[in-house]
């Protein structure tokens, strides 16, 4: 590509491993030598069940962010073409409020605020599971919506012409083509979701994988083994997971047409 | 239950204040990002080499790892793995700035990957130097093609602020948290909290939205 | 315009449109239509294009919204209810220029789906009668293919048979040979030859003359939201009553 090319002639190519190198070498002088030579991975290993147990409600919230928000996205999408305008201006509402509001402070509010609206006190993890979930589903309807509207309009109206029942139109003719363009997004959203699932557990402290390696921390009082080890556990899993995404995505791309 | 409006109006200076520093954190580590995709997008740009492996790595490391988790690793682990004193509000800036730095290369690439070859063939046939090329024909369509997911971005950086009240930065989240404690009056304060990010975020979201779909028009891809 | 409708068999008017007005924002595409047809006619539909007659054709069953007049077809009037269009979209059968078959399901299940949840027939009847219509269209050997896999003119040819699962009481078409290849249009005509042979009424927006002066019993002329000319063939393409018909036919002729 020439504008590459052209981009790289901007930086003198050997110039900027020059700096590069420079770089790398001022951080490796700075190193607090001693604290890496007394690593100790050895905790990880003590603390495995607290880390295993607390990657399983991670892998919960998860699976739950996925489910809830392919399911109420798709009917919350389906809303969103209805013709009565008030449930169309419902939805959207509905989903601009948890797409432009921070996530953890709509956890808050479920956790502190709701409670004393309803009466009802949730454990840390079911506000989790709430809050995650209200917000799945607004993001998931967005792409859901646009996978809706990627259908060409011709298949609907067949639908329509040839007087098939809403139900029949909706599962049979127009989403099947809809999710099947959308599943690379679905897929990189959940991924996200997965990102996510830490905000949850060290916003509410609800033992997800990432709370219970800092309590290995403030227990043994070795902050970087564990936080680093799970630093490395979210991005192999969110690295593979994101290229498998893409692999798929590609795949599906060539079985079209 | 009720709500009382009073709780607001006794500490908005506190939540205002929050909010200032959430903008001000937000432009620094825009600021900081920037450069730093910058120097990304330069190594990505190379068709391949020690300098793109590396670039590639950085966008894969920082886009994988959550923003929270790097926020506390930078907080707890960054201190002493160099054995240096960083401050909560470094260090929140260090962290959004290297997680920033993964995007905004990429948003760069996008931008400069918009800039019609002919053009800067046509330009580089002219003699035109390097540096007015760069000025006049790549940067408008690039820029132009960068705003959405620029403003985009900046969203998700500011929506990522609220995390830093984790590491007990007294940004808007924090603010409303110690009220809450303070005072009980949880379903005040996070609901103004809730309706002054939305305040400063659905407008730059609508931008964002606006301007993807005119550019889409104009252009189709 | 009833004095038309000699030459065919003349059974009842199964379509009646009153005053049928239509708009789009402040451009009118349909300006006060009325017209009939009977059971068993064959109308055909032409003119320049932007004169309303797919809006027409789409207005009969429901696909457009009517803003004045009424159209009834079968006994039901429209506007009606959303049962009502339903009830409509039932007996009126519907073939696209674009085809619009459905790409993710194989043929078989393109021709079955209809019946299956809109008339509630049972399997085996409902794959009976697809392989029925499939060979009717002279495309037996097809219908476990998906529609990708067909040439234009089978897909069409199969989007009539789709249609024609139903049962209809009339068939719409709009410009069904418009987006074929020259060589597939004759395949497509003579499904339509034929389905007009056996009786059933239908209404075509075509480019078609020959298939108008082969098999319409009528033709109508839309031009600006109306129908200007409302003849039988013969007299339609002979002697023109109107001059913008006049400077059409010399176009096209």
């Amino acid at each position: 590509m020439t504008r590459a090319g052209t981009m790289a002639g901007l930086a003198n190519r050997w110039g900027f491993h020059a700096v590069l190198l420079a770089l790398g070498a001022l951080m490796l002088a700075n190193l607090n030598w001693p604290l890496v030579q007394s690593f100790e991975f050895v905790f990880i290993w003590e603390y495995r069940i607290a880390l295993l147990k607390g990657f399983g409600i991670t892998l919960l919230l998860t699976v739950e962010a996925g489910v809830v928000g392919v399911v109420f996205g798709t009917l919350f999408a389906i809303g969103s073409q209805s013709a009565y305008s008030p449930l169309r201006w419902l939805v959207g509402a509905y989903v601009e409020v948890f797409r432009n509001t921070p996530l953890l402070v709509q956890l808050l509010w479920i956790h502190f605020a709701l409670p004393l609206v309803t009466g009802i006190n949730t454990t840390a993890l079911v506000s989790g599971i709430i809050g995650i979930g209200l917000q799945a589903a607004a993001y998931y309807t967005e792409i859901m919506r646009a996978g809706i509207q990627a259908v060409p309009r011709g298949q609907v109206e067949a639908a329509h012409a040839l007087g098939l029942p809403a139900w029949t139109r909706w599962t049979r003719v127009v989403l099947p083509p809809a999710i099947r363009t959308v599943i690379p997004a679905l897929l990189n959203q959940n991924i996200s979701f997965f990102k996510a699932t830490a905000i949850v557990g060290l916003g509410l402290l609800v033992g997800d994988f990432f709370t219970a390696a800092l309590r290995v921390s403030n227990d043994t009082f070795h902050f970087l083994e564990p936080l680093t080890f799970a630093a490395a556990v979210y991005l192999v899993l969110g690295w593979q997971a994101g290229r498998w995404t893409l692999r798929l995505e590609r795949r599906l791309s060539r079985g079209e047409r | 239950m009720s709500f009382d409006y009073n709780m607001i109006l006794r500490y908005y200076p506190e939540l205002l204040g929050g909010a200032w520093v959430a903008v001000w954190i937000t432009a620094l580590s825009l600021a900081c990002a920037s450069m730093i995709g910058a120097v990304v997008c330069i190594g990505k740009l190379q068709k391949h080499g020690a300098a793109n492996r590396l670039a590639t790595a950085y966008i894969d490391l920082f886009r994988s790892i959550p923003e929270i988790v790097l926020i506390i690793w930078v907080f707890y682990c960054l201190p002493l793995l160099f054995d240096i004193g960083i401050g909560r509000y470094s260090s929140a800036i260090i962290a959004l700035s290297a997680y920033g730095g993964a995007y905004m290369a990429e948003i760069f690439r996008a931008g400069v990957q918009a800039v019609p070859r002919g053009q800067v063939e046509a330009a580089n046939a002219l003699g035109i130097p390097v540096f007015h090329i760069a000025r006049r024909v790549v940067v408008p369509p690039a820029i132009r093609r960068m705003m959405p997911a620029l403003v985009n971005f900046l969203t998700e950086l500011l929506k990522a602020t609220s995390l830093l009240a984790l590491i007990g930065v007294s940004e808007l989240t924090y603010v409303a948290s110690t009220l809450g404690s303070k005072t009980f009056a949880y379903m005040e304060f996070y609901t103004a909290i809730a309706v002054l990010y939305f305040m400063i975020i659905f407008p730059l979201s609508v931008y964002a939205r606006r301007a993807e779909r005119r550019r889409l028009r104009r252009t189709g891809n | 315009m009833s004095e038309t409708a000699n030459g065919t068999n003349g059974g009842d008017p199964i379509i009646r449109c009153r005053g049928v007005v239509k708009r789009f924002d402040d451009f009118t595409a349909l300006d006060a239509v009325s017209t009939e047809v009977r059971t068993g006619e064959v109308v055909c539909i032409v003119g320049p294009s932007g004169g309303g007659k797919s809006t027409f054709l789409r207005m009969i069953n429901g696909l457009e919204g009517i803003d004045g007049g009424e159209i009834v077809v079968d006994g039901i009037h429209l506007p009606g209810s959303k049962k009502d269009i339903q009830r409509v979209r039932r007996e009126v059968g519907m073939v696209f220029q674009s085809f619009n078959l459905f790409m993710h399901m194989s043929v078989r299940e393109n021709l079955i789906l209809a019946p299956m949840t809109a008339r509630k027939i049972g399997r085996a009847a409902a794959d009976e009668r697809a392989e029925r219509l499939l060979e009717r269209v002279g495309i037996g050997d097809q219908i476990d293919k998906y529609p990708s896999q067909l040439s234009g003119g089978q897909q069409q040819r199969v989007a009539i048979a789709r249609a024609l699962a139903m049962e209809p009481k009339v068939m719409l078409f709009d410009e069904p040979t418009s987006a074929l290849d020259p060589e597939m249009i004759k395949e497509v005509l003579d499904v339509m030859v034929e389905l007009a042979e056996s009786g059933m009424t239908m209404l075509c927006v075509t480019h078609e003359m020959s298939f108008a002066r082969e098999a319409a019993g009528r033709v109508l002329f839309m031009a600006d939201g109306q129908i200007l000319v409302d003849a039988p063939p013969a007299r339609f393409f002979s002697e023109a009553e109107d001059e913008r018909q006049a400077s059409f036919l010399s176009k096209i002729l």
